[in-house]
């Protein structure tokens, strides 16, 4: 269970002083999906980083399983990232010079697993992706938009996260892949109790997602429950 | 993939940047390990100077050098006052010999008598062929002893055979005897029959060790052969110094003491000191080290210019990695950031850009040490040539100071620089600066050492920042 508390994100810009994220508080039960809908700028990016340990808050607090972010050190919040979360990042963020197999390969080889069984799950991962078993060996740098989003997603479920925090995961997929993503982070969810939270400006994915908030200002609120049967 | 092969391939991103790299840590790693080398060349040396001369004094009868030498001869006794001297570590007497056949022996009497200091080489017989020929200048020296002589029978050129009884493995100058076959002569203060035989000498007679020969009809079994590096020195013969005398007949009598100091620092104090104990009238004591002194210190010169150039190189090759490695690291922050966002530990990205700095090195340490290898002995040459320009000449003069008094026809006695130690510049030139597989490694373990810290420092200063900072920096 993640449990955010009054969660506080400012920065001084000269003699500014901006809150992308502005006393935000909720909370999510194990192996939902949920959704954060607003405007570029509104700070869902932000909230995003904060939640998964990129960024430390100003104030408030992330809990996660009962365990409290802001009290622990950078090797932990390391920990936290390699072993509890799974990141994808709407600019990709892969590493260019590597395969797609290797890239989905790095966060378990930094937690250890070993390189034959890391390899089996990277292509078992980057088929259910829907990547051609072709492309997996090939540079990132080679690679389309819509297929380095896969690689992401795959790279993203490699440690089978508890939490996945996804930014526009489908923004750059054409719509029957981008259905086929949704439905593989719903199954995730559904069935290996996953908690999936995405920020997205997609309305039709935002509608499959169990809860959808809305960040407007920093502050965020819950809109209707969207129709996704589990 | 491994953080190594990673590092690898991040290496070759950009062949041509890695190739200028590469090249410019090349010069100053092959520069580093010239100098390196260098200076190990030139250390040892020095070492080996102050090993074998540097700290030797040799006490010849008073009067006792040259030509037309005189004094009393030396004695056991004033050995043993010399070795209670302080700071004096051994004294090795020795007793010279020449070996001359019956025949010549016979004519050099009748012409007037041997040379050498203050007579003291006593003539014995000896059935062995000399291996040098007497030539022009034993031709000349020969002839002019006929001018105080009393024997109307002209001249036989044939060279004496050095012989020399000595009390330890050394040789006439206390350098440790070059025994290239068969065995030394084990204990030193017995009379016995055993000999060791010059490789030149030995050829010439066809001694092998074991083969037998004669001196005053006494039969010696070669125990060794030995190679003194010069044709002169190879035309002799050692034996204990017991049986020398007493092939001599000059029982307790020495030519000369090898005296060893225990520091080069002592040698001025401790000449004066044995000066002293034996008195000016009986003893001359001469000082090996004031050959070298000049020699050594230019040496010691080069060596110091060469570690400070080394350490000068190395930093130089430290800082370019720096350079490269703070260029790599501002230019791949953005990496750094998802590595860490995606759960890498600060020591796996820190492991990452050393070892992508280590395989920039070690490209460079390779050719580098290719350089070294080429460069090193001419980069040698250069410091010792242009550090000794104004240093060799008077050391050359003075060379020539051992050997107490010589044959006829060229050897030992000469003031010039036929010497043994003879000329500074003789031993500066014969420093020989090889790259052995040992420095090259102490070396290139240096440049990596430095290489591990120029990564390290802005990796983990980089990986220590928040990843969010990096990713949004971008």
């Amino acid at each position: 269970m993640i449990v955010v508390k009054d969660l506080v994100r400012q920065f001084k810009s000269g003699d500014r002083t901006i809150k992308p994220v502005n006393g935000v508080s909720f909370e999510l039960e194990k192996g939902s999906l949920a959704s954060i809908v607003g405007k570029s700028g509104s700070g869902k990016s932000t909230l995003l980083s904060l939640l998964g340990a990129l960024d430390k808050p100003t104030s408030g607090d992330v809990v996660v399983d009962g365990v409290s972010l802001a009290g622990l050190p950078d090797s932990k919040l390391t920990e936290y990232r390699r072993r509890d979360i799974g990141f994808v990042f709407q600019q990709f963020n892969l590493i260019p010079n590597l395969r797609a197999v290797d890239n989905v390969m790095l966060p378990m080889e930094f937690a250890g697993v070993r390189k034959a069984a890391r390899l089996k799950r990277a292509k078992e991962l980057l088929e259910q992706v829907q990547l051609d078993p072709e492309k997996q060996s090939r540079r990132i740098n080679r690679l389309s938009g819509g297929e380095q989003q896969r690689v992401a997603i795959a790279r993203a479920l490699a440690n089978e996260p508890k939490l996945i925090l996804a930014d526009e995961p489908t923004g750059n997929l054409d719509e029957q892949t981008g259905e086929h993503i949704i439905e593989l982070l719903s199954s995730l969810s559904r069935d290996h109790n996953t908690t999936i939270l995405v920020v997205t400006h997609d309305r039709s994915l935002a509608q499959k997602t169990e809860r959808c908030f809305r960040l407007q200002q920093g502050r965020l609120t819950e809109e209707v429950k969207s129709g996704l049967h589990r | 993939m491994s953080v190594l092969a990673r590092s690898v391939g991040n290496a070759f991103r950009n062949k041509i940047r890695t190739a200028a790299v590469v090249a410019v840590l090349a010069v100053a790693i092959g520069l580093a390990l010239a100098m390196l080398v260098a200076n190990q060349a030139v250390g040892a040396k020095v070492q080996e100077l102050n090993a074998s001369v540097g700290t030797t004094l040799t006490v010849n009868p008073a009067g006792g050098q040259g030509f037309e030498g005189g004094g009393e001869p030396l004695t056991a006794a004033q050995a043993q006052t010399v070795a209670s001297v302080t700071n004096v570590t051994s004294v090795v007497g020795t007793k010279a010999l020449r070996l001359q056949t019956a025949t010549a022996e016979t004519s050099t009497t009748q012409q007037g008598g041997g040379f050498g200091p203050g007579g003291q080489q006593a003539s014995v017989t000896t059935n062995l062929t000399a291996a040098i020929d007497a030539g022009t200048l034993g031709n000349r020296n020969g002839s002019a002893t006929n001018t105080g002589g009393t024997g109307t029978t002209q001249r036989v050129r044939t060279l004496p055979i050095a012989a020399t009884g000595i009390g330890a493995e050394v040789d006439s100058a206390g350098k440790a005897l070059d025994i290239t076959s068969g065995t030394g002569l084990g204990d030193y203060t017995t009379a016995q029959a055993k000999a060791l035989v010059g490789t030149t000498l030995a050829q010439k007679n066809n001694l092998t060790a074991g083969s037998t020969f004669t001196i005053q009809d006494k039969t010696f079994t070669v125990a060794g052969i030995f190679d003194a590096g010069t044709a002169f020195g190879n035309n002799a013969v050692y034996v204990t110094l017991p049986e020398a005398q007493t092939l001599a007949a000059t029982p307790d009598e020495l030519s000369t003491m090898i005296v060893t100091v225990n520091s080069m620092e002592n040698v001025d104090s401790t000449k004066t000191a044995v000066q002293s104990a034996l008195g000016t009238s009986k003893a001359d004591v001469t000082q090996g080290q004031r050959n070298l002194e000049t020699a050594v210190s230019s040496l010691d010169s080069v060596k110091n210019i060469s570690l400070v150039a080394f350490i000068a190189a190395l930093a130089t090759a430290g800082l370019i990695i720096l350079l490269i490695m703070v260029m790599l690291v501002r230019e791949r922050r953005r990496e750094i950031g998802v590595l860490k966002a995606i759960g890498a530990r600060n020591r796996t990205i820190g492991l990452q850009f050393v070892l992508e700095s280590l395989v920039l090195v070690a490209l460079g340490s390779v050719v580098g040490a290719a350089i070294a290898s080429l460069a090193s002995g001419g980069i040698a040459s250069a410091l010792i040539s242009s550090n000794t320009s104004t240093t060799a000449a008077p050391t050359t003069q003075r060379g020539g100071g051992f050997g107490g008094g010589g044959f006829a026809g060229g050897g030992f006695a000469g003031g010039g620089q036929g010497g043994p130690f003879g000329g500074a510049s003789q031993l500066l030139t014969s420093v020989s600066a090889s790259a052995s597989p040992g420095v090259i490694a102490a070396g290139i373990a240096a440049v990596f050492a430095v290489a591990i810290i120029g990564a390290l420092v802005p990796a983990l200063l980089t990986a220590r920042i928040r990843p969010i900072e990096v990713l949004r920096g971008e």
